[in-house]
């Protein structure tokens, strides 16, 4: 179902990224007046154009920017936008912001890709817990905190231990007790967890690259990423995490930090990708639950609204798209950045353009998309 | 040695803000708070598990300029800390700080390098069970809560073991969890008895002199003090923990004064509300003193709900100027009174 | 007298989170009905003292966050000597599910929970009006935004269809009088705290907590006709008028059946649910009597009866740290036992929506279902924790040089639960128990190889299908 071999990766930066020190309008001297202690010098910034420009943070991003990869979702949000952590990366998960949604829209996807949930490793998460994009009653769903020791048992570190336990587990489930559904359904569920971190564990052994991925958790969930993209399980759906961007204090230093490992991450990533040949097939989507407000607080910045995206592929056509919002008094929402493109366009034009499936259903409605990808 | 019979406290501001970050001015669960060889306050941060990595002392002064800060991580490397209880200054302006996971002391420069450290677990000499409360004399002779051992231990500025007393029990001498430590002028060491209710009060050798407050809610008596200040004068100041109040005593044991905490906005919140007008406005029209209703009616509760109140007062402090410091642990701030 | 340990065994696996061996002991020595009257009146409970928790886990002292918070419930939960008074809170806070992510407030959800303590035994129309004056649940449901001048119906509407009578018992005019008639109960400086749970807002100094306040000019005292009853009914009147509804007393003693006694109802359970029903109108709508008569009925004393929910996470994870003995005094770690329980699909104090979490077969999913597997393999694989090497004394101690592996596995299943296998598990683990060799005994006693061996077989039936039940 949809477009085969084509993969998406999302990375969602926790805690509310802020926008005006990542995508920095250098040329606005506004921003300088608002941003008295927590901004970017203008000579330090990565020109886009005469008013914007990167974070030199963002460098290796900046680099698949020249070469027309990188499409720039500006003023990405919704209506009524909302601050709380909790709330708006809700919202974000189930495409739902009027009201609290019970399916994640990856999930969904996920859903469209496999009706038949053939393959049990559609969707890999990699980080604990399963969150609630992926979240849809029904949807087997793999989430791996480490993909070395993913599975039954990590705890046990002999291997002939656990090859006994897995044994005896095996032995366990897979027979037949009786007629109870529920323990049949236990029984079904467990042989399925079995196999699917059996054929997961074998990514890493059928890897190889040049790629060096730096020593951070967010450099190594996107290595095994890449791991269990090459090693073509029939994945299309990745997804995993990096934080805490809710700099309120510090933020100079966090925020630099932070942009040095995502953009490490990612570049090394679509380098992987492209040594492989397989960069055409796979979209990276960087996104975070809201921007920052506009003016600091002394130290760093609170909640806001009105964010920015990334989409980074082979087969993506880069630039800037959205508006960058203004940052005028007068133009302010309640002293933040006003959005003017709601996320679900961008989420829109992924489920369509990029998979092939009907967005309405998973988006909760018809929204105006973008031309950021190939078909 | 003075006997005062009356006491004026005057508040004076309060400094912090709540950081939840892993640098920058703010404290996070502060314990407690030491002032430097320049006069400068430091402040311990015990931070909460989700921030464990920021563990680090932070450095201001009375004007609230954030100067610089250390730490080293979490963990149980040189420098590192785990569960910081307290710290003090020795004469030689090194920096000595107690952790009780780690059940270490370690030295530090008034930069945060690291000059040294000593302790193990244990019950015997040299060894902790969660090292608490430390003070240091002017010889340098420090002083510390040696908790689960229900004991003080005694040691030269160095780290050598020179007595110990105390074990666990409730008569005069022994210890329950014992917190916090203070020494007044003439060296005699008053302990917070944490889970005895009470102060007692040794001479440098540990021998029993005076026992201050019992189990209770009245204005002499004490729930689970966890630290103790002596002023010039030998007044006595008791962070009442349980009780979510500062006790002040007389060198008699005679209570003159019962602070429940009266804090205002300090220059970093006054930065925040501006970037904030949203939260401003809503608070203008607040009550932030109400009254509580009778099933949230104690210390714990009320202080909950009552923002100017102490609220986990886990630490007090007197400077050369007379100053009193009171660190309050789930506020995020310390405040700061004159003592006259 | 087998069957009688088999009996409170389930009893307490119901009523609480499991027992170890020893506390069945001295259940059994009450005997079943005496036992039940315990604990549906439990008097004072002994737990890890507040003092203690709040010295040592700062974060739980300020719950300034969320798993601060869950882990101080959890703690209530493994050293509680009432263990039906926090189930009883679990089933309530699964039903009157108030999350923390639209509050970013834990104290109001602990308060919210100690409430629970305090009225869930009681008579349903007191907790009901509780409920109403939670300020977590008032902010949850947005009665703070419930005007005089503009009503909003969500509590109104979700305390008819969620928490008492169920969809199709009312009319959309009960709900609009229902709501009309909670206007004006909010929360002190409910403005500022609304502003601050909006934007998570832990500034200046911290949280501040909460309390309910009655606003008078804020309340629509006019006439309201619900339920076919006229007046001019505030609050309190509306739920006298629920409370004594017949589809009240069907909805509560049917989700109390289910959680209690089993995730499905059938024939029998449909005259067990009638039973209940008088029980609650005789007793003046009270809870306790409700449970009293499914815990004293002969469906619940059935062997129908047993295995026939799937464990929760959190009864998963509270039972499995029990009984290995686990977090008896403040441990550095315990918030991660809550980033368990949110691995495993049931974050304590995070119930995704009002309508709390599908429980039954719907915990079990291969995600959660490896993460249980996972967790309670680990502690209970351990034999240096002192609940495992309760259950290897005991084991061992009927032999004096071996044990056959077969006897080896009867024998932990008696003295884990007892727990009831399958022929296929049985089967399943004698083999891993013979593949670890002939547990070598001297008078009786393990040595350390020997504890090490029994622990894994402790740790491999904790990870069994059976073991998911309750």
């Amino acid at each position: 179902m949809g477009n085969k071999g084509k993969s998406l990766v999302v990375v969602q930066l926790s805690g509310g990224n802020d926008y005006l020190n990542t995508v920095v309008p250098y040329g606005d001297d506004e921003y300088y007046d608002f941003r008295k202690t927590v901004h970017i010098e203008q000579n330090k910034v990565l020109p886009i154009d005469k008013v914007y420009g990167f974070s030199p943070h963002l460098a290796p991003i900046k680099r698949l920017y020249d070469q027309g990869k990188v499409a720039v979702i500006n003023g990405i949000g919704y209506d009524n936008p909302n601050r709380s952590h909790f709330r708006s990366m809700d919202i974000w998960h189930t495409a739902q912001p009027d009201e609290i949604g019970t399916e994640g829209w990856l999930g969904r996807v996920i859903r469209d890709l496999d009706p038949n949930a053939e393959n049990v490793l559609t969707g890999v998460n990699f980080g604990r817990g399963l969150p609630r994009a992926l979240g849809v009653r029904g949807v087997p769903v793999a989430s791996v905190g480490n993909l070395d020791t993913y599975g039954l048992f990590p705890d046990i570190k002999d291997e002939s231990a656990k090859k006994l336990a897995l044994d005896a587990f095996a032995h366990m489930y897979g027979g037949v007790q009786g007629k109870d559904p529920v323990l049949n359904f236990l029984g079904q569920t467990g042989m399925d967890a079995l196999k699917g971190a059996d054929i997961l564990r074998t990514a890493p052994q059928k890897y190889s690259s040049a790629i060096e991925y730096a020593a951070n958790p967010i450099a190594q969930g996107m290595k095994s990423i890449a791991q269990v993209m090459l090693a073509d399980f029939g994945t299309r759906v990745f997804y995993t995490q990096h934080g805490s961007f809710d700099t309120h204090s510090g933020e100079i230093l966090t925020h630099a930090k932070l942009w040095d490992e995502v953009s490490g991450a990612v570049g090394d990533f679509y380098d992987d990708m492209q040594e492989h040949g397989r960069e055409d097939e796979v979209v990276v989507m960087i996104f975070s639950e809201f921007g920052r407000r506009i003016k600091d607080n002394g130290s760093g910045t609170d909640h806001g609204s009105g964010g920015v995206a990334f989409i980074i592929g082979g087969e993506v056509k880069g630039g800037m798209y959205g508006q960058y919002p203004s940052i005028k008094e007068a133009d302010h929402l309640e002293g933040d950045l006003h959005f003017n493109n709601d996320f679900r366009s961008t989420y829109s034009t992924i489920v369509e353009k990029w998979f092939g499936l009907d967005p309405v259903p998973i988006v909760n409605g018809h929204f105006e998309q973008f031309d950021f990808v190939n078909a | 040695m003075v006997i005062t019979n009356t006491i004026s406290i005057r508040y004076l501001k309060t400094i912090g803000i709540v950081n939840n970050g892993f640098n920058g001015r703010g404290f996070a669960n502060p314990y407690d708070v030491a002032i430097g060889p320049e006069g400068n306050i430091f402040v311990l941060n015990r931070c909460d598990p989700a921030r464990r990595n920021a563990i680090r002392v932070g450095v201001c002064n009375l004007d609230e300029e954030y100067l610089y800060e250390f730490g080293y991580g979490f963990g149980d490397g040189d420098g590192q800390m785990m569960l910081p209880v307290a710290m003090a200054f020795d004469a030689e302006g090194r920096l000595l700080i107690t952790d009780e996971h780690t059940n270490r002391i370690t030295i530090y420069s008034d930069e945060g390098e690291v000059l040294g450290k000593w302790g193990q677990k244990g019950e015997s000499e040299g060894e902790f069970n969660g090292p608490a409360g430390i003070a240091t004399d002017s010889s340098g002779t420090v002083y510390i809560c040696d908790q689960r051992n229900h004991r003080v231990q005694k040691y030269t500025a160095d780290g050598m073991f020179l007595t110990q007393w105390g074990s666990q029990g409730t008569r005069a001498g022994e210890f329950n969890l014992p917190w916090g430590l203070g020494l007044d002028a003439d060296d005699n060491v008053y302990v917070a008895d944490w889970r005895n209710d009470r102060i007692q009060k040794f001479d440098s050798n540990g021998h029993h002199l005076k026992t201050i407050g019992d189990s209770g809610v009245e204005e002499d008596q004490l729930i689970r003090p966890s630290a103790v200040s002596i002023d010039q004068s030998g007044n006595i100041y008791v962070a009442d923990w349980g009780n979510e109040r500062l006790q002040v005593f007389n060198s008699e044991g005679k209570v003159m004064a019962s602070l429940r905490g009266e804090a205002t906005l300090s220059h970093w919140a006054k930065d925040f509300f501006e970037s904030n007008p949203d939260e401003m406005e809503t608070r203008e029209i607040s009550d932030l003193n109400p009254d509580v209703p009778d099933h949230l009616n104690n210390p714990y509760h009320i202080s909950s709900q009552t923002e100017p109140f102490f609220w986990g007062p886990v630490s007090v402090r007197i400077d050369g100027n007379n100053q009193l410091y009171v660190v309050e642990s789930n506020r995020h701030r310390i405040q700061i009174y004159e003592i006259e | 007298m087998s069957q009688d340990v088999s009996l409170m065994a389930h009893l307490m696996r119901r009523a609480g989170f499991g027992a170890t061996r020893n506390e069945l002991d001295e259940y059994l020595g009450d005997g079943y009905e005496t036992t039940v009257d315990n604990l549906l009146d439990p008097g004072e409970s002994n737990h890890m003292p507040d003092d203690l928790i709040r010295r040592y886990h700062v974060d739980q002292s300020e719950l300034r966050q969320l798993d601060g918070a869950g882990a101080y419930w959890l703690y209530r939960m493994l050293t509680t000597s009432n263990p039906l008074e926090e189930k009883l809170a679990l089933f309530w806070h699964g039903l009157f599910a108030t999350g923390y992510a639209k509050l970013n407030q834990a104290r109001a959800l602990l308060n919210q929970i100690d409430m629970f303590r305090q009225y869930g035994f009681g008579s349903f129309r007191d907790l009901l009006v509780e409920l109403s004056r939670d300020p977590a649940m008032i902010l949850w449901l947005d009665n703070n935004e419930n005007h005089k001048e503009a009503i909003n119906e969500n509590y109104g509407r979700e305390l008819l269809e969620l928490f008492s009578m169920g969809i199709g018992n009312y009319s959309e005019h009960d709900i609009k009088e229902c709501a009309k008639a909670f206007t004006g109960w909010t929360l002190k400086n409910a403005e500022y705290m609304s502003v601050r749970a909006s934007k998570d807002s832990i500034w200046p100094y911290g949280r501040i907590a909460w309390h309910y306040e009655y606003r008078a000019d804020d309340h629509d005292s006019g006439e309201k006709k619900f339920l076919g009853e006229v007046g001019n009914f505030n609050g309190e009147d509306i739920v006298d008028i629920i409370v004594t509804q017949e589809p009240t007393a069907r909805f509560l003693s049917t989700r109390l059946f289910q959680y209690f006694a089993s995730d499905e109802v059938d024939d029998d359970g449909v005259e067990v649910i009638k039973e209940m029903m008088d029980s609650y109108f005789e007793s003046g709508f009270k809870v306790s009597a409700v449970l009293r008569t499914l815990f004293n009925s002969d469906y619940f004393k059935s062997e129908k009866c047993r295995y026939s929910r799937v464990k929760g996470p959190v009864e998963s994870v509270v039972g499995t740290a029990r009984l290995a003995g686990s977090y008896q005094e403040p441990t550095l770690d315990v918030h991660s036992l809550w980033a368990q329980t949110m691995f495993m699909g049931q974050g304590l104090l995070a119930p995704p929506t009002v309508e709390g979490w599908h429980e039954g077969v719907e915990w079990i999913d291969s995600g959660s279902l490896v993460e249980r597997i996972n967790f309670a393999a680990k502690e209970l694989s351990d034999p240096t924790k002192g609940g495992v090497q309760d259950i290897i004394r005991r084991v061992t101690s009927g032999y004096k040089d071996f044990i056959h592996a077969e006897n080896l596995v009867d024998s932990c299943l008696d003295f884990m639960g007892p727990i009831q296998v399958g022929a296929n598990t049985r089967e399943g683990l004698i083999e891993f128990a013979e593949s670890l060799g002939e547990l070598q005994l001297k008078n009786g006693k393990t040595d350390q190889d020997g504890s090490a061996q029994v622990a894994r077989l402790i740790g491999m039936i904790a990870s069994t299908r059976e073991y998911q039940l309750a």
